[in-house]
């Protein structure tokens, strides 16, 4: 899996883009990210998931640990750029009532 | 000829040379030891404490110590000469220690120093030794706990079988490592027959852990409040673990149903649980999640799906370890091929069950399991 950050200073907003399949074996380098960025007050981010074309329950769950992060602190963690896969996974969990989606 | 005495002058280097002798015999025989000593008793402090003392022997020391460091401490260079000796060796593994000898007697001199280096370096291998024995012995005692955890936690999972009349129950889950999130568990009553279906995520132990508290919230849940159906008892599990889930950063998707005999009505509360199917007279349709899985919002709010059965139906809730399991080309086994095999109501129950993992091993051919894999059924049989 792709993983790749950019920076918004002027709205303290961090978009993370994630490429290919965001599984229990990617699991390390997303929540390192999502360690990093809230360690250093960073509590908006978006996770652009337009090259993701599965994820699982592992994965899911890392979302909603760093969504809860980023709301506990004010923010919040969006989900952008969804592909068709990942839509009907967040629809058939009804994950897409617990994130903002964009 | 009479004995006569030797003289005094002539009895001196006799005792000498004895006393050298007895002296050499000490020395071989605590090299002896020495060399025996290797780390047979493997504990660190008492291999350590006998190669120091037969190192004494040989090098007539008056102390002898050995002082185990940290590879990144800086430590004295190694220096002999004089009545003190301080030899720094290296391990392999790159450990240090430093050899310490005291000696009144006599100055240590170059002749030592082999000596010096050879009991430094078989200290320190036995204090390496002692170290891997005991990091290898923590390992074991943490594999047995480990391996004797999961088994108590899959062996929350019931045994028994429902045997409310006009249906048939299948269950299975096989996990992907020694224990899994993937659960079932029944209760009933002379009119009901209550399930709960759920998948932790994750995967192992901890996911193993939540999955024994979500059973033991179900058959809290169906004891306390089952008069108030399936919604009811799944807002209650909710209730119950919310918190130690968020703590835990899991969540678990969860299916609570009922079906109730004398009147024919199965009612579902389905928390991001996926795939649930429901077939009825030959075709098969997905039962979706009224609310998001148990652990990700507080509070939540499940909504009951009613549906009335008749003898035939069947109702089949599987983990998405047994749709997502991949073939050798990667490609799942997914929810239509689930949904064809589904329709068949032609083999009982429990044959049914069984021959549907066989073709999800067939499926999956070398690619292996990578998720916890779980089937129930609930068939429709009618009166018998």
């Amino acid at each position: 899996m792709k993983l790749d950050t950019t920076h918004n200073d002027a709205t303290n907003t961090s978009t993370v883009s994630l490429e290919g399949r965001f599984d229990a074996h990617e699991l390390d380098p997303f929540r390192d990210k999502i360690d990093l960025l809230t360690e250093s007050g960073v509590f908006n981010i978006n996770v652009d998931l337009g090259g993701v074309e599965f994820l699982d329950s592992t994965a899911l769950a890392e979302l909603v640990r760093g969504m809860k992060r980023c709301r506990e602190n004010g923010g919040d963690l969006v989900l952008t750029s969804l592909s068709d896969p990942v839509r009907v996974i967040l629809e058939l969990t009804k994950l897409d009532a617990a994130f903002t989606i964009a | 000829m009479a004995d006569t005495a030797p003289p005094a002058d002539a009895i001196s280097p006799l005792i000498s040379l004895t006393s050298a002798l007895v002296e050499a015999n000490d020395q071989i025989l605590a090299l002896y030891d020495l060399a025996t000593i290797s780390t047979d008793s493997l504990k660190e402090s008492e291999s350590v404490d006998r190669i120091l003392a037969q190192g004494r022997k040989l090098l007539r020391a008056d102390e002898l110590r050995l002082v185990a460091e940290d590879a990144e401490r800086s430590s004295p260079q190694s220096s002999i000469g004089g009545t003190t000796a301080v030899v720094r060796v290296e391990h392999q593994s790159g450990d240090h220690a430093t050899l310490i000898a005291k000696r009144q007697a006599e100055p240590f001199g170059t002749a030592d120093k082999k000596l010096l280096n050879a009991v430094a370096h078989m200290a320190l291998s036995a204090v390496h030794t002692a170290r891997l024995h005991s990091e290898a012995l923590t390992q074991a005692v943490m594999a047995r706990d480990h391996a004797m955890a999961s088994e108590l936690a899959q062996r929350s999972l019931p045994k028994w079988r429902p045997s409310l009349e006009g249906t048939a129950v299948y269950a299975r889950t096989d996990p992907a490592r020694t224990a899994g999130g993937d659960l079932y568990s029944f209760a009933e009553t002379d009119d009901w027959l209550d399930f709960v279906v759920g998948d932790v995520s994750g995967k192992g132990l901890p996911a193993a852990m939540m999955m024994s508290n979500v059973i033991m919230a179900f058959n809290n849940a169906f004891q306390r409040h089952r008069d108030d159906g399936p919604a009811a008892m799944l807002r209650t599990i909710d209730h119950w673990l919310y918190e130690s889930l968020s703590d835990a950063a899991l969540f678990v998707t969860i299916v609570v149903g009922r079906y109730e005999r004398s009147t024919g009505k199965l009612a579902i509360a389905n928390a991001g649980h996926s795939p649930v199917v429901f077939v009825q007279q030959g075709k098969a349709r997905p039962l979706p999640a009224s609310c998001p899985p148990v652990g990700v919002l507080e509070g939540i709010e499940p909504v009951e799906t009613q549906l009335q059965v008749q003898p035939g139906d069947r109702l089949a809730i599987c983990s998405d370890g047994f749709t997502e399991q991949e073939n050798n080309a990667g490609q799942m086994f997914g929810d239509e091929r689930l949904e064809s095999f589904l329709v068949d109501r032609s083999t009982a129950t429990d044959d049914f069950g069984e021959m549907l993992f066989r073709q999800l091993e067939t499926y999956a051919g070398t690619a292996g399991q990578t998720d916890d894999r779980t089937l129930f059924l609930l068939d429709f049989t009618g009166t018998a």
